[in-house]
């Protein structure tokens, strides 16, 4: 009992120093934990047809990120590596197979974003839409992916413990967690809340490492 | 006599009781109406012929005429939500409810009218609060499976409502006034004529609704009147032949006012009106061929239809409009055999023809299917202790193939005061006409589209070729051939009678699905919405106990304690919970935390305890009742936004799509109801009463709670053949 005390107050000054050493060493630091609010993911502009349903103004286009420069790319940019995902509506695609020119590739793994430390070795899809039924790297409908539908409120929740890890074209790795669906991430969202605005929190390695520590 | 004695006189001479109670003869247990734990009572729906309900294996109730009259119920879904282990849940699009019972959905319990089956499914489970109760003579409730007698949907349970039957000649004249301008006037005749018999039972009822959210435009339940009619026409060719022919009518009509939200969330004022009416007509007839052998045949014709037209008055258009016409068709024969003194045999066949029209399927095609049953029941009774019940039936759907379901059940006698039952039997439930042909595009934000099992594959081929869709999201040579679901239940408990009349009744259930039908998302437009399908893809169980204690204090006054432990979940969640797969996100801090196995709390719209304690007082033409009806709290899923077009905030908060401890839960609650009537000499008869005393009410997740009602009716009888006490 009394080692173990003594080992925890080891590693505990330990650690403070480390922690105190980080503040005040800027240099070898390679990790980036950042947080995106409201990424736009083609909201309808005229809302949603009162008959149909279907949105109204919206552009079909999918709103392309990057991890390396957290930050939206230009559509313009759609043919080249410089993305590594991109949103529209509750699809999320990955920069290779048939959504892009890149060689970027995702998985869905299941766990507390904090508790994964390492970016899996293998397992990193593709999209193929050309299969059927197509195949998403980030798999489409709810319960499948990273999102529940709940067809009674016409909400769309992120499923808790979903974390997307992603290998981009230049090899790194970024593991992200969506944390709201709808603009302003109310904490209780219903169908009144404007949707298609993400707000996820990423954590990107730009080293050559594998871990997100 | 003794309680336990008179069981063992019973299962003793069964044979010759059943004859005793043919249909000629079956109001014989009419005239003492008082003791609340009587164990003569006679119920048919548990082996449909006449028994004692005592003597049954497996768990049976019975809500007796005097018993409904001294609550001042007007509707039947008023009676069955203080009974124990039944819930009245709101349907799945907010209007009206459904009965749950041992914790599966309204649509798995089998509601008969006298032994046929009440259509109507409009949303899934049936609107009971059409049926009016002043004409019914009884309410029996059935638990467990028995779709070995009665097919599909006697999953969870059948409640079977028996109307009234002429005895002598006696006329009835009844008014309640209450809350919400709430009027309820029936009249009711009967009489006997030589080989002739004739009843009639009309009743009008009609309300103010109701308003729980008057910050709101509109009513939570609107204005509506209603008829109901019934007519029950008999006669007996000789001793051994009878005839009875009776009817049914209902019309209901509803105006609606109210706002709903558009689309683009406007709020748009609209009003229209509800149109529901129902009908039936069912002929029986009885021959007895001998002393061992009884044979019946049945006709039974329905017809159910509901429209909806809602007009926005700033604009005259026509905002929405909902209609369904249901017809139902069965011709039935059986025979009830006595093979030697132990063996009373059942044996039955008949079809189905059922048809469905609807907007909602895209066209105005009537939708058919046909079933063709046949069944068989043994009631052995090999000792004066042991009687055990074996039945087997076998369906043919033309859509979705063959069903065997076995049911066996047994009951021990251990001792006079003690004995002991168990059931097992297998209950199914046919896929209903929505799941196979719906084609129906939700035009709220963030639309979707449902597809039935019959339509799926054609609609998305045709998608596919307008090029409207981005793709499959499940292998679509999966799609179609829905099954019908099935289920495997155990009953096992007791009775016994201890402490002078103390009696406990105690049930264990556990009832288990392994091909729940459930939704599955199966394409995605290019507009990036979701098209959803029907599957057999869930698993669940519910297990639990029920028990019911009475106690009669003194000769007057009776005491009633009842309740309900239920554990209700998805099997899938289970193994994924103790794997360690399931999360929850704290939607304030946005922390995402491992789901423990015992923070996982089950479906949705379960309570986990449940419970009534009952006084009933009945003395010298003084009657009178105080009730209390506890529901514990529960997780709100899959409800759609109250009438008002208020958004209801769901139970899961917390990201995981399920209900766990750390969601929000609907509160518990109490009703408390009393009532007083006073009978005179004259034949009138007097009586107020109080029902949700606490005036609890939950606007926006229980909106068919109304608050407190105040009620005084009065009643008048003429020509009784015989003197009651109440």
């Amino acid at each position: 009992m009394k080692i173990n005390r003594f080992i925890l107050v080891l590693f505990s000054a330990v650690l403070i120093t480390l922690a105190s050493c980080q503040k005040d060493d800027p240099a070898p630091v390679t990790i980036s934990a950042s947080t995106v609010t409201n990424l736009p993911a083609d909201p309808p502009s005229g809302g949603y047809d009162p008959m149909s349903g279907q949105p109204i103004g919206v552009t079909k286009k999918f709103t392309l990120f990057s991890f390396k420069t957290g930050a939206i790319v230009a559509n313009a940019d759609s043919a080249t590596a410089n993305w590594d995902l991109g949103f529209n509506g509750t699809t999320i695609i990955v920069n290779s197979g048939t959504s892009g020119p890149g060689t970027a590739g995702a998985q869905v793994v299941t766990g507390v974003f904090d508790e994964i430390l390492e970016a899996p070795a293998s397992g990193y899809g593709t999209d193929n839409k050309t299969t059927v039924p197509a195949t998403y790297a980030i798999p489409r409908g709810s319960g499948n992916g990273w999102y529940n539908y709940n067809p009674s409120t016409n909400v769309i929740s992120p499923i808790a413990g979903r974390v997307i890890v992603v290998k981009t074209s230049e090899g790194k790795y970024a593991k992200m967690e969506i944390l709201s669906y709808y603009k302003d991430s109310p904490a209780a969202p219903s169908s009144g809340d404007i949707d298609r605005h993400y707000t996820f929190r990423y954590v990107y390695q730009s080293g050559a490492s594998s871990t997100f520590e | 006599m003794e309680p336990g004695s008179l069981i063992f006189a019973t299962v003793k001479f069964l044979p010759a009781l059943l004859l005793a109670f043919g249909i000629v003869s079956a109001h014989a247990q009419e005239a003492d109406t008082l003791a609340p734990q009587r164990l003569e009572e006679l119920v048919i729906t548990a082996t449909r012929t006449e028994r004692t309900m005592g003597a049954l294996p497996m768990p049976v109730m019975l809500v007796p005429k005097n018993q409904i009259r001294t609550m001042g119920s007007l509707r039947l879904t008023e009676v069955l939500t203080e009974q124990t282990g039944l819930a009245v849940v709101p349907q799945v699009n907010g209007q009206g409810s459904g009965i749950q019972i041992q914790g599966l959905n309204p649509d798995y319990t089998l509601v008969l009218l006298n032994g046929e089956p009440l259509i109507g499914r409009y949303t899934g489970s049936l609107e009971l609060s059409r049926i009016a109760v002043g004409n019914i003579k009884q309410i029996e409730i059935v638990k467990g499976p028995s779709s070995s007698l009665y097919g599909s949907d006697a999953l969870a349970g059948v409640v079977n409502i028996i109307t009234e039957r002429p005895e002598g000649t006696r006329g009835h004249l009844y008014s309640r006034y209450g809350t919400n301008n709430t009027l309820d006037m029936s009249a009711e005749y009967g009489t006997t004529h030589g080989r002739w018999s004739l009843y009639g039972f009309v009743n009008r009822y009609s309300t103010d609704g109701y308003d729980l959210s008057p910050q709101n435009y509109g009513k939570t339940v609107s204005p509506f009147f209603s008829y109901t009619g019934n007519l029950r026409v008999g006669y007996s060719f000789s001793p051994r032949t009878e005839l009875v022919v009776s009817g049914r009518y209902f019309r209901e009509k509803q105006q609606f006012d109210f706002e709903v939200l558009s689309s683009n969330n406007e709020k748009i004022r609209t009003s229209g009106d509800g149109l529901t009416s129902d009908w039936n007509f069912n002929p029986v007839l009885t021959h007895r061929l001998s002393d061992r052998a009884k044979l019946t045949a049945r006709f039974y014709a329905t017809g159910y239809q509901t429209e909806t037209r809602l007009v926005n008055p700033a604009t005259d258009t026509v905002y929405y409009t909902d209609n369904f016409r249901q017809g139902f068709m069965r011709p039935e024969a059986n025979l009830e055999y006595f093979a030697g003194k132990q063996h009373a045999l059942t044996f039955g066949a008949g079809a189905n023809l059922e048809s469905v029209e609807t907007g909602r399927y895209g066209d105005a095609v009537a939708r058919n299917q046909e079933t063709t049953y046949g069944f068989v029941q043994d009631e052995w009774t090999p000792s004066e202790r042991l009687n055990v019940i074996g039945g087997l039936r076998f369906d043919y759907n033309n859509i979705y193939g063959s069903q065997f379901s076995p049911k066996l059940s047994l009951r021990y006698e251990l001792s006079k005061s003690i004995s002991l039952k168990g059931s097992y039997g297998v209950g199914f439930k046919a896929p209903d006409f929505r799941q196979l042909y719906l084609n129906f595009n939700n035009t709220a934000a963030g639309g979707y589209s449902v597809l039935g099992t019959e339509v799926v594959e054609g609609r998305l081929a045709e998608m596919n070729a307008q090029g409207l869709l981005s793709g499959y999201l499940i292998d679509p040579s999966q799609l179609g051939n829905l099954e019908a679901e099935r289920s495997h239940a155990f009953n096992v408990g007791g009775r016994a009678t201890v402490f002078r009349k103390l009696t406990a009744d105690l049930n264990f259930f556990y009832n288990s699905i392994d091909n729940l039908i459930e939704t599955q998302a199966v394409a995605v437009t290019t507009a990036n919405q979701t098209i959803y399908s029907y599957r057999n893809i869930k698993r669940v169980f519910t297990q639990g106990l029920e028990a019911n204690l009475s106690y009669p204090l003194t000769q007057r006054i009776s005491l009633s304690l009842g309740y309900q432990l239920l554990y209700a979940k998805d099997a899938d969640v289970v193994d994924q919970v103790e794997q360690g797969q399931v999360f929850w996100r704290d939607p304030e801090t946005l922390v995402t935390r491992r789901l423990k196995p015992e923070e996982y709390f089950g479906l949705y719209n379960r309570s986990r305890h449940m419970g009534n304690f009952k006084i009933f007082y009945s003395h010298k033409g003084w009657e009178g009742s105080a009730r209390v009806i506890y529901r514990g709290p529960y997780g709100m899923g899959d409800i759609r936004g109250n009438i008002q077009g208020e958004v209801l905030p769901p139970s899961d908060i917390n990201g995981n799509g399920i209900l766990d401890v750390y969601d929000h839960f609907v509160s518990g609650y109490a009703q408390v109801n009393l009532s007083v009537a006073r009978s005179l000499e004259s034949g009138l008869r007097l009586q107020v009463g109080v029902d949700n005393l606490l005036d609890y009410t939950d606007p926006i997740y229980i909106p068919n709670l109304p608050g407190r009602l105040l009620y005084a009716s009065v009643g008048y009888t003429f020509h009784r053949k015989t003197k009651t006490n109440n």
